[in-house]
């Protein structure tokens, strides 16, 4: 079955949905999202969910606020019939080495400095928020306490749901296999259950976006890499906030459901599209655990799974139109943060769409800010 | 084994199965009667000629599936209650089974009842079509059950007791019932994947042992589709849950 639409989105994410709803909210007909499997089954779905202020590029910080302020209001501003689990218990960042500590002080006065209420903690102090925690292993803490976490399932359902009401169509189950372009433009998008006529396509596909810009013949300065991850069972609640650490690589966070969620990255990750579980992932992340968190060795393991960062040279996501192509506009390069950034990409993609003036000013986040050399590295990454 | 536990091997079902495209073609007998015995009533009772002739009052009764049109007329002379019948041109992804039912209470035509094996265990959600139970059933009523095609040869028994009500846990790690698993499949939430995303079921230390397969049921029955049809979810490591503790190794480590 043939259609047409107004805009085209790649990707049934955090992303993807957020732009469609934030699009539809605008007034904008006929969009149609296009997801390969169920909602939220890439990265979004896959992700620790944890979200935060604390970054250490302006960008970043201005962009996390941004979402983090929608998430407090978000099942009432999508009328949600459920919950979407939003709590927000903090980010402990945790120092092990001096150079750590100073960067640190830098990205709290710069945080101060954009209203996000971070402070500097010694390690007794940051005890008293985690007491679980063998706090001879740090020498420094930050603590923001907007900081949190939510139910990446839900959160992407309430804003598909959002904005299916507002008459989005979300194709799932459905597989984009060419974007034609004539004349420069893109004209539509072929996909396994039809041809879509349209002149604007946004590229939201996560790990798989330099698949879809090579559909236009675009390569993409991104890659894909593997993240790890594990849940324990659940257990009453005795963490607030995420635990985390740059240094010694770990993410770790009780969800209000009771389970542990905790991820760590690797070093020696190959560059492919693999989502497969590794052995050597429970064992690191086992050792990392316990050692900052010694009673968690009493928690089982549940489950263990992985997905994709897709991953840009700056650490910061691309957003907005490219050169080569009319109509095809790009959400991607999130470096492991999409699902954090879900509502302030709706709004700038939205924006970026619609030509509107941005709400964040985020045209040096284009894709070409590679070439010209002009890198806004985030130091803050896991 | 069949002399010890009463209950048919899977070899004794397959010799008396038809072949498929006579199960498709409409209602047929099923004459699950393993043991030399000396009874005939089966043959006697067939207008159709479809049981052949028992020259030895302890032979078997052998079927001609091309020649019995189902009407069930025998179920209700075995003393045995070894006949059943089986449509499964019944619907599109439901089978009829008809069985001997010698209980009282009788199913209530319309209700739900739990479909059994031959063992005796649950295996679906089955709805009574109708009860027959006049003089030519002489005290042995028979029971149609509607079940989904895929256990038109496992379902032989009943329990009055809806074991798939919407009160009953599908999910024991989240308690999660199958009546909110339904109106999560009524709100649209039509794969596995997605309820357990939505649902948590699955999500649990069992990983979905339990409660998968009932959900696959259900999406199947919802869907119109068939059992086969509906795709599992991803199993993913490890098997069995095991601590954080006894990752580490070593000595200090139960």
């Amino acid at each position: 079955m043939n259609k047409t639409a107004s805009v085209v989105i790649v990707g049934g994410g955090i992303s993807g949905c957020a732009i469609a709803y934030t699009l539809a909210k605008k007034g904008v007909k006929d969009i149609v999202v296009i997801e390969r499997d169920y909602l939220s089954s890439g990265a979004t779905g896959r992700c620790g969910a944890g979200v935060r202020m604390q970054w250490g590029t302006e960008m970043n910080c201005r962009l996390a606020k941004y979402s983090i302020e929608f998430f407090e209001r978000a099942n009432e501003e999508l009328e949600y019939e459920y919950d979407i689990e939003f709590k927000q218990g903090g980010y402990l960042i945790v120092a092990s080495t001096e150079k750590e500590v100073n960067q640190f002080k830098k990205n709290i006065a710069l945080q101060n400095s954009l209203g996000i209420p971070s402070r500097l903690l010694t390690p007794k102090e940051a005890k008293e928020i985690v007491p679980h925690m063998d706090e001879t292993k740090i020498i420094a803490a930050t603590f923001n306490p907007k900081d949190g976490h939510l139910n990446p399932f839900h959160t992407t359902q309430a804003y598909a749901n959002a904005a299916v009401r507002l008459g989005v169509e979300i194709m799932k189950y459905a597989t984009v296999t060419g974007i034609k372009v004539e004349n420069g433009k893109v004209v539509g998008v072929q996909t396994d259950k039809g041809y879509i006529s349209t002149p604007v396509v946004v590229n939201a596909a996560g790990g798989y976006s330099q698949l879809i810009a090579k559909m236009v013949g675009i390569d993409l300065p991104v890659y894909s890499e593997r993240h790890q991850i594990l849940v324990t069972e659940p257990v009453a609640p005795m963490q607030g906030p995420m635990f985390m650490s740059f240094s010694l690589n770990i993410y770790c966070q009780q969800t209000p459901h009771g389970s542990f969620i905790m991820g760590r990255g690797d070093a020696n990750e190959p560059r492919d599209l693999r989502i497969t579980s590794s052995w050597h992932f429970m064992e690191e992340m086992a050792k990392t655990c316990t050692e900052l968190l010694p009673p968690l060795k009493e928690l089982r393991v549940v489950r263990q799974w992985s997905g994709l960062y897709n991953i840009s040279p700056d650490r910061q996501p691309i957003y907005g139109p490219v050169k080569e192509v009319e109509g095809f506009y790009l959400a991607c390069g999130y470096s492991g943060h999409g699902f954090m950034f879900g509502p302030v990409t709706g709004v700038v993609m939205a924006e970026a769409i619609l030509g509107e003036t941005p709400t964040i000013p985020v045209h040096m986040l284009d894709k070409d800010r590679f070439e010209r050399g002009e890198l806004l590295l985030e130091p803050s990454v896991v | 084994m069949l002399e010890r536990t009463g209950v048919p091997t899977k070899e004794n079902i397959e010799s008396v199965t038809p072949l498929k495209e006579r199960l498709s073609k409409g209602p047929v007998a099923i004459i699950e009667c393993f043991q030399e015995i000396p009874c005939n009533p089966c043959y006697t009772s067939c207008k159709k000629g479809a049981i052949k002739e028992l020259i030895d009052i302890n032979d078997r009764p052998i079927l001609d599936p091309e020649k019995c049109n189902g009407c069930g007329v025998c179920i209700s002379n075995c003393p045995g209650l070894a006949i059943f019948v089986v449509d499964e041109s019944y619907s599109e992804t439901e089978a009829l089974v008809k069985i001997p039912y010698e209980f009282v209470p009788l199913p209530k035509e319309g209700s739900f009842v739990t479909g059994l094996d031959r063992e005796g265990k649950p295996v679906c959600r089955a709805k009574v079509e109708k009860v027959l139970n006049t003089k030519a059933q002489d005290r042995t009523p028979v029971v149609s059950l509607i079940v989904p095609k895929e256990f038109s040869m496992t379902v032989r028994f009943l329990s009055l007791n809806d074991h798939y009500s919407d009160n009953t846990i599908v999910c024991r790690c989240e308690e999660i019932t199958l009546g909110e698993i339904r109106e999560y499949i009524r709100r649209g939430y039509q794969s596995l994947e997605e309820i357990k995303r939505i649902s948590r079921a699955g999500m649990g230390p069992c990983q979905g042992r339990t409660c998968s397969q009932l959900i696959m049921q259900e999406l199947a029955a919802a869907t119109g589709k068939r059992l086969s049809e509906i795709k599992m979810s991803a199993f993913r490591p490890p098997a069995v849950p095991i601590k954080l503790g006894q990752l580490l190794g070593g000595d200090d480590h139960e």
